[in-house]
């Protein structure tokens, strides 16, 4: 079957509906208080609105299409989307994080789960139409209610802050966050380790 | 860099090499395979030697006294954490007693290495085609570099870490044939019966850490004297401690304190009641045995009272000395019928600790920590030498069929002697004090027994302060005028006592010494006989398995004909004969005086001095002369007549009517092993019994039945009188209803966690909406 | 109307990809497909995170837990991703529902 038309229409229907959320909300923000309203270039937006139908519309495309591969290719465009949707929030070292980990890291983990797990790379597992559609449409229930919370929320903000440098990044994970950090250390250590188990070849 | 950080790095560089080695063998030991794998392990090891004998020589040789007190206050100490308010630090622990426990690992070690490569060489040691030689050397390195550790750490918490360590590579080592059932069995006992002893040195641990705040050996120490002296914290008075939900009182749980720390010492260095895995530690390699079962990491336990022995009350001194005590003539009774030769040795080991643990608890720390020393190299020796009597007879212990041996190994048959001569104290008396030869034991094993004499009879005459070198020709007492001190240093802490001895250096005379103060209240009498007896008993049994082994007729030809020795393996021998000879005589006893006088300060503790000191101990003259001196001819002669002509003789005595029984006794060795079996079994049966009557009487009978008949009763009146009221319609139909809805949750049960999300997601749509918009 | 971007722009985003992302967890019989799903509801969460860091008062704490969320994705996929190739050598397939032995 093909999904091809549904992606669409449902592509436009989010966008539509992020547009207005959105839009809405700012005008009401700037209603009570016009100092907040961030300043936002319009190379800005378009780089959001851009990015935005990225990452969309690959996600859509992961949930829609049947094939392991193809999903592959949607995660690299969600993926890099949102690399660049943390360039745009100035967050660059997340960013780039995001990117070597993300694009280089785990995408390149799943292709490699993809190649070592089929025995044919179309090999297709679906399931019915029905549970795609019921699916589809409790997660489309939750995103209503999540974003009528979302709309409604009395956010405070205080406009844009300024990026956070590296700098200052690197000297809380090794002050505040000494901890996490290290216990992060901790737990890469045992996935390797245990990843390496898991996956080993058992001796015959 | 001054002194102290020299030495101290030096002692830390002496530590980390052998865990580099290790570490290098357990990566690349099987690459280098099995002549090759043991090299890296020889060479940690000397490089250990070295740096133990470069820092014994600046710190004794170099330093003068009072540099050697800087220096001890300028070794490395790092802070590691901070528990609470308690900062844990590690540091390196310099004294003379570190420096001297540190040169002697490293010499036995390195001696023990090397014979290693030559016993090693000759063991079948592949399992599944896959040889683990190397592993022998990397679990070797790693005990060198624990052991070494344990001696330098300066806190309580890195010597339980190590501690731990070492146990850890016995367990490894003992277990060295691990496809051998009886091997992993030993191995997996020794683990065990440690824990247990060491499950108290931990309790005793956290009562370190919550009444003195201060894990560091030093600390702990200056907060338990000035708690003591200042009748604060655990010595307030009228102040009862809170220990877990019981009120005691402070003192006895300075006791418990001091008692539970004891504990770990029990464990590791097989005192009774936990001496059962000793014997059966035997299972692993003879170098195993000798190097970690005979001269370092049981000695560890004597090493640990050693450091805590000034936060010992008295009364815990008394359970120190007890325990000691009655292993020391247990141990030495059952060595007499052993027929295998490790195993005999391994008691005279066991009955060798005890006297160490005796001395410590009855205030000999000097003879305790010298005994410990010369025993480490004189059994070390002995081990050897039983390894190369096994290596060369193809794996035969039994002396049974050993004999005549001394033509074939004549080096190993007079090293095994020296080792003989010293465990039993040879010497003979010269003019006045000063003896005209003495070995091993007649120095250090009659120091412990002098000092015990002391405690327990006191100076009866040399009660009035005079100057001890006085007490000499005054004392009327034979035994310790025989003994022959030049002076008498007791310094202590005694809360009760009221007076604070504080002779300085030992070497002074002590003033103020009262024969009363001296001695122990809480040390029974007796307790000095055993160790009295055992000295004549040791004698008898060493020289029956030397006499078995090489003298006599060879009694199996093949065993006898096969029999060979090889320069690999005796030249350690030899190194330690002459390491026996040296530590009698020179250096270390002097090292130990020196670091006495530290714990002096603070700690009851008797030294008997010499007025040369470091030269040859003309304080030990003829040691106990009437009592113990003529032990050693007794049991050599005795031994003699009963083999010299093989077993026959031994075999009819042992059939006489009263010594049989006694003789089974000590062949199952005083059913400890038994008695734990049936304890531990016994318990468990019994405890199932109370379950199985909780169960039967209390479940079954109480509320099973009792419910049972009062549902009958309530069944009865509303089967007459309900039943006919339309309840059982009711009651079909809520089984109907209840039956659809699990139908209903059934069919939600896919099993599938994809479907098990979609619920979730439901579950969090509809909860957000009711919060959103009720 | 398309002259600034603010806060709720950047959440409602990240709603949907939240709520796609858990479409394709319950929508994927295929074992990764469901972890792609759960990459993307990670994803859409350091999102949200940076996005408050961008626009509210929390100084980098946001970043910061952004960061940990990566590795701890990382270290999950990693896992998940050696599961997968166990699961596959044991039933020689990644369909999930046959992975069901436990079942009855």
């Amino acid at each position: 079957m093909n999904f091809k038309y549904y992606i669409w229409v449902i592509l436009l229907v989010s966008s539509a509906v992020l547009l207005c959320g959105g839009q809405t909300a700012l005008a009401q923000e700037s209603a009570a208080a016009a100092a907040i309203v961030p300043a936002s270039g319009p190379l800005e937006v378009i780089f959001f609105w851009v990015l935005a139908i990225m990452i969309i519309g690959s996600a859509l495309w992961i949930a829609l299409t049947g094939s392991v591969v193809r999903m592959a290719v949607g995660l690299f465009f969600s993926f890099g989307g949102v690399a660049l949707l943390f360039f745009l929030l100035q967050a660059y070292f997340l960013g780039v994080v995001q990117l070597i980990v993300y694009v280089g890291g785990i995408l390149v983990l799943v292709v490699f789960g993809i190649m070592l797990t089929s025995s044919s790379p179309h090999v297709r597992y679906q399931v019915p139409r029905m549970e795609l559609a019921t699916t589809g449409l409790v997660s489309l229930l939750l995103f209503m209610v999540l974003g009528h919370v979302l709309y409604h929320a009395p956010w405070s903000t205080t406009g844009p802050q300024l990026p956070v440098s590296m700098n200052e990044l690197g000297r809380g994970l090794l002050t505040d966050y000494l901890v996490p950090f290290e216990l992060a250390g901790v737990v890469l250590l045992v996935v390797m380790v245990g990843a390496a188990y898991l996956a080993r070849q058992e001796k015959r | 860099m001054d002194a102290g950080q020299q030495i101290s790095g030096l002692l830390i560089i002496g530590a980390v090499v052998p865990l580099l080695m290790f570490v290098l063998l357990a990566f690349l030991g099987p690459r280098l395979g099995k002549p090759f794998a043991s090299f890296p392990a020889i060479f940690g090891i000397l490089v250990s030697f070295g740096c133990a004998a470069l820092a014994l020589q600046r710190w004794w040789y170099v330093l003068t006294d009072d540099e050697r007190v800087e220096a001890a206050a300028s070794a490395y100490s790092w802070p590691w954490v901070v528990l609470g308010d308690i900062p844990i630090r590690f540091g390196v622990q310099l004294d003379s007693l570190t420096i001297a426990m540190y040169f002697m690992v490293t010499l036995v070690s390195s001696c023990i290495f090397i014979f290693s490569r030559g016993y090693m060489s000759g063991h079948s040691d592949e399992v599944d085609g896959v040889s683990k030689y190397h592993r022998f050397f990397a679990y070797l390195s790693l005990f060198a570099f624990s052991m070494l550790g344990l001696v330098i750490s300066d806190s309580l918490l890195f010597l339980f870490i190590f501690w731990e360590l070492v146990g850890l590579c016995s367990y490894l080592l003992i277990g060295y044939y691990f496809d051998r059932k009886y091997a992993s069995n030993a191995a997996i006992k020794a683990f065990v019966v440690n824990r247990v002893g060491d499950f108290g040195f931990i309790i005793g641990l956290g009562l370190v850490a919550l009444f003195l705040k201060d894990l560091s050996i030093g600390g702990a120490i200056a907060a338990f004297q000035s708690q003591s002296s200042g009748e604060t914290g655990l010595f307030a008075r009228d102040t009862a401690i809170n220990l877990f939900g019981w009120y005691v009182r402070g003192d006895i749980v300075a006791t418990l304190m001091g008692v539970f720390l004891f504990c770990g010492c029990i464990g590791k260095s097989a005192q009774v009641p936990l001496q059962v895995w000793l014997p059966d530690a035997m299972a692993g390699p003879t170098p195993v045995s000798a190097l970690i079962h005979a001269a370092t990491m049981v000695a560890a336990g004597v090493y640990l009272v050693a450091r805590i022995f000034p936060l010992l009350t008295p009364g815990a001194q008394a359970v120190v000395a007890m325990v000691g005590g009655v292993t020391l003539i247990l141990a030495a009774l059952m060595a007499i019928v052993q027929t295998d030769i490790k195993k005999a040795l391994a008691y005279s080991t066991l009955s060798q600790l005890g006297y160490m643990v005796f001395g410590m608890g009855m205030g000999a720390w000097v003879g305790a920590l010298f005994h410990l020393i010369t025993h480490a190299f004189f059994k070390a020796m002995l081990f050897l030498g039983s390894g190369q009597v096994i290596e060369g007879c193809h794996h035969e212990q039994d002396m049974r069929k050993m004999g005549g041996l001394w033509r074939k190994m004549p080096v190993t048959a007079f090293t095994f002697l020296v080792g003989v001569l010293a465990i039993s104290g040879v010497g003979w008396p010269g003019k006045n004090t000063t003896p005209f030869f003495g070995l091993g034991g007649y120095y250090s094993k009659d120091e412990i027994l002098a000092v015990a004499w002391f405690q327990t009879y006191g100076l009866s005459a040399a009660s009035d302060g005079h100057h001890a070198g006085n007490f000499r020709e005054r004392a009327t007492d034979p035994l310790t005028n025989a003994h022959g001190y030049d002076s008498v240093i007791l310094a202590g802490y005694s809360a009760e006592e009221g007076q604070h001895q504080t002779a300085h250096a030992g070497l002074e005379t002590a003033s103020g010494l009262k024969s009363d103060a001296s001695l122990q209240p809480w040390i029974p009498k007796w307790l000095v006989w055993l160790a009295i007896i055992t000295a004549w008993i040791t004698p008898f049994y060493m020289m029956r398995v030397w006499w078995l082994t090489f003298m006599g007729k060879p009694r199996d030809e093949p065993v006898y004909h096969h029999a060979h020795e090889s320069p690999g393996m005796y030249i350690p021998l030899v190194i330690l004969a002459i390491g026996t000879f040296a530590a009698s005589w020179f250096l270390f006893r002097g090292l130990i005086v020196d670091a006495a006088q530290h714990v002096a300060h603070i700690s009851k503790l008797v030294v008997p001095l010499d007025g040369h000191e470091h030269l040859i101990h003309a304080f030990s003259g003829p040691a106990l002369n009437k009592l113990v001196w003529p032990a050693f001819i007794v049991g050599f002669i005795a031994a003699f007549f009963i083999y010299r002509r093989g077993l026959k003789l031994a075999e009819r005595i042992i059939d006489l009517p009263v010594v049989e029984q006694f003789y089974w006794i000590l062949w199952q060795k005083f059913y400890f092993d038994e008695a734990y079996n049936k304890l531990v079994l016994a318990g468990t049966i019994l405890f199932s019994r109370i379950c199985g009557w909780f169960d039967k009487w209390v479940v079954d009978f109480v509320l099973v039945e009792g419910c049972a008949r009062v549902v009958k009763g309530l069944a009865f009146f509303s089967g007459q009188r309900l039943d006919a009221g339309g309840i059982d319609q009711v009651a079909e139909n809520l089984g109907r209803t209840a039956f659809r809805i699990g139908d209903l949750f059934r069919a939600v049960q896919t099993g599938r966690i994809r479907n098990y999300v979609i619920y979730t997601a439901a579950t969090l749509a509809v909860v957000i909406s009711v919060m959103v918009w009720w | 109307m398309f002259t600034a971007i603010g806060l709720t722009h950047y959440l409602l985003l990240a709603a949907m990809l939240f709520c796609i992302g858990l479409w394709v967890m319950a929508s994927k019989r295929n074992a990764i497909g469901v972890l792609i799903g759960v990459e993307l509801i990670l994803n859409a969460s350091n999102i949200n995170l940076l996005a408050f860091a961008r626009y509210s008062t929390g100084g980098m704490n946001g970043h910061l837990i952004a960061l940990f969320v990566i590795v701890l994705a990382a270290a999950e996929a990693a896992i998940a991703i050696a599961i997968v190739v166990n699961l596959y050598k044991n039933f020689m397939s990644v369909d999930v529902d046959k992975a069901a032995t436990m079942k009855n």
